[in-house]
C-alpha cells in the first residue's frame, strides 16, 4: 500500500502532506503490479490551484468488477485541464460562470473529473467546482440552492447541446467532502450496530445523501440499510441483517 | 447585479424562442415582483414538471437577493 501511495505521489509530483489519502483496497502480498491483489489508494490534492483528484491506475483489467477507469489503463492519468475541453465542459463553464456573475457572486469555476462522486462501475461525472470566498449562500439549507443551480445548468447545457448532461455542480468541494464524511459515519455506525446488536437511525438527510449511505453499506456483511420517514424527516436506519 | 438580467439569461437559455422572453420588474414596498413572459410553446420549459424549473429559478433568485437583504418573487405570466 505504501508503494501505491508513493507511486501516486510521484505521478502527481507532490508530498504526502499535500494530499488526502484514502485507502480503497488494502491489497495483499507482493509489490504493486505483482501481487495477487493490488493495493488501491485515492490521493486527493488538498489545495488549489489543481484540485484534481487522481486515483492511481492500479487494477489489471481482469481484476474483477471494479470501477472501470475512463482513462487509459497504462500510464498516469492525464489531467482534465490538459485535455481538450469537451463541449459539455465548455458550455457548462460558460453558463455557470455567467449565472454566478449575474447573481453578483465573484468566484471561479474549475472543471475536473469527479472520481469521489462516481457511482460504482460508472464513469466519473464532469464536476464544475465553484471556488471563491464566502460561498455558503450557494449551498443553502439541505444543499437546495446547490441542487437548483445544478439542475438549471444541466438543463441549459442539455438544451444548447441537444444532449442530456449529467454534470455536477459543486462549491468548494462541498459534495465530495460531505460524501467522505457520510461514508465514514456510515461505517462507524455499522460497527456500533454490529457491536451492540441494536439498530440505529442517522439524522434526516436529503435523498442524494441517503443514497451515499446506502451505497457505502451495500456490501456490508452484517448490516443492511433502509430509509424511513417522510419528506424532510426521511432518514437512514442501519440494522442487523 | 441585476435580477432582471439574471432571469432573462436563465429563461433565454431554456427556451426555443429567446426573442419572446420578456421580464418586467414591479417594485413593491417589501418585495420586488418579476413577471416573466415567454412564447406559449415555451411555457413548459420555464415551468417544468410540477413547477420544478420555475422553483429552481426562484431558489437561485432568493439566494442572490438575500445577499442584499431583498425579497423577490418570480411569476410566470
Amino acid at each position: 500500500m505504501k508503494d501505491a501511495i508513493s507511486r501516486g505521489l510521484a505521478i502527481l509530483g507532490l508530498r504526502q502532506d499535500e494530499v488526502e489519502i484514502e485507502v480503497l483496497t488494502e491489497g495483499s502480498r507482493g509489490l504493486l503490479g505483482f501481487g495477487a491483489e493490488d493495493a488501491e489508494v485515492r490521493l486527493t490534492i488538498k489545495s488549489p490551484p489543481t484540485p484534481e483528484p487522481i486515483p492511481e491506475p492500479m487494477l489489471p483489467p481482469d481484476a474483477g468488477p471494479k470501477k472501470p477507469s475512463p482513462l487509459p489503463p497504462s500510464g498516469p492519468p492525464a489531467e482534465l485541464e490538459r485535455q481538450i475541453a469537451s463541449p459539455e465542459q465548455q458550455v457548462g463553464q460558460e453558463v455557470l460562470s455567467e449565472l454566478l456573475k449575474l447573481m453578483g457572486i465573484r468566484a471561479s469555476v474549475e472543471p475536473k473529473l469527479g472520481h469521489e462522486l462516481a457511482e460504482e462501475g460508472q464513469v466519473p461525472p464532469l464536476v464544475l467546482n465553484i471556488v471563491g470566498e464566502d460561498l455558503g449562500i450557494l449551498i443553502g439549507r439541505r444543499a437546495e440552492t446547490l441542487k437548483a443551480l445544478q439542475y438549471l445548468v444541466r438543463l441549459m447545457v442539455s438544451h444548447r447541446l441537444k444532449q442530456w448532461s449529467n454534470l455536477v455542480v459543486d462549491v468548494e468541494d462541498y459534495l465530495s467532502r460531505r460524501r467522505q464524511v457520510l461514508e465514514s459515519l456510515a461505517l462507524r455506525t455499522a460497527d456500533r450496530v454490529v457491536r451492540t446488536g441494536r439498530g440505529q437511525a442517522l439524522e434526516p438527510m436529503p435523498a442524494y445523501e441517503r443514497r451515499w449511505v446506502h451505497m457505502a453499506l451495500r456490501n456490508h456483511p452484517k448490516v443492511t440499510t433502509r430509509s424511513v420517514g417522510e419528506g424532510e424527516k426521511r432518514k437512514v436506519t442501519i440494522v442487523l441483517k | 447585479m441585476s435580477m432582471k438580467e439574471l432571469i432573462e439569461y436563465m429563461a433565454k437559455a431554456l427556451v426555443d424562442d429567446p426573442d419572446s422572453v420578456h421580464v418586467e420588474e414591479i417594485e413593491g414596498t417589501s418585495a420586488t415582483i418579476y413577471e416573466l413572459r415567454v412564447s406559449p410553446e415555451d411555457m413548459g420549459r420555464v415551468i417544468g414538471k410540477q413547477g420544478r424549473v420555475a422553483n429552481a429559478m426562484r431558489t437561485l433568485l432568493r439566494a442572490a437577493a438575500a445577499r442584499q437583504g431583498r425579497r423577490v418573487t418570480l411569476e410566470i405570466v
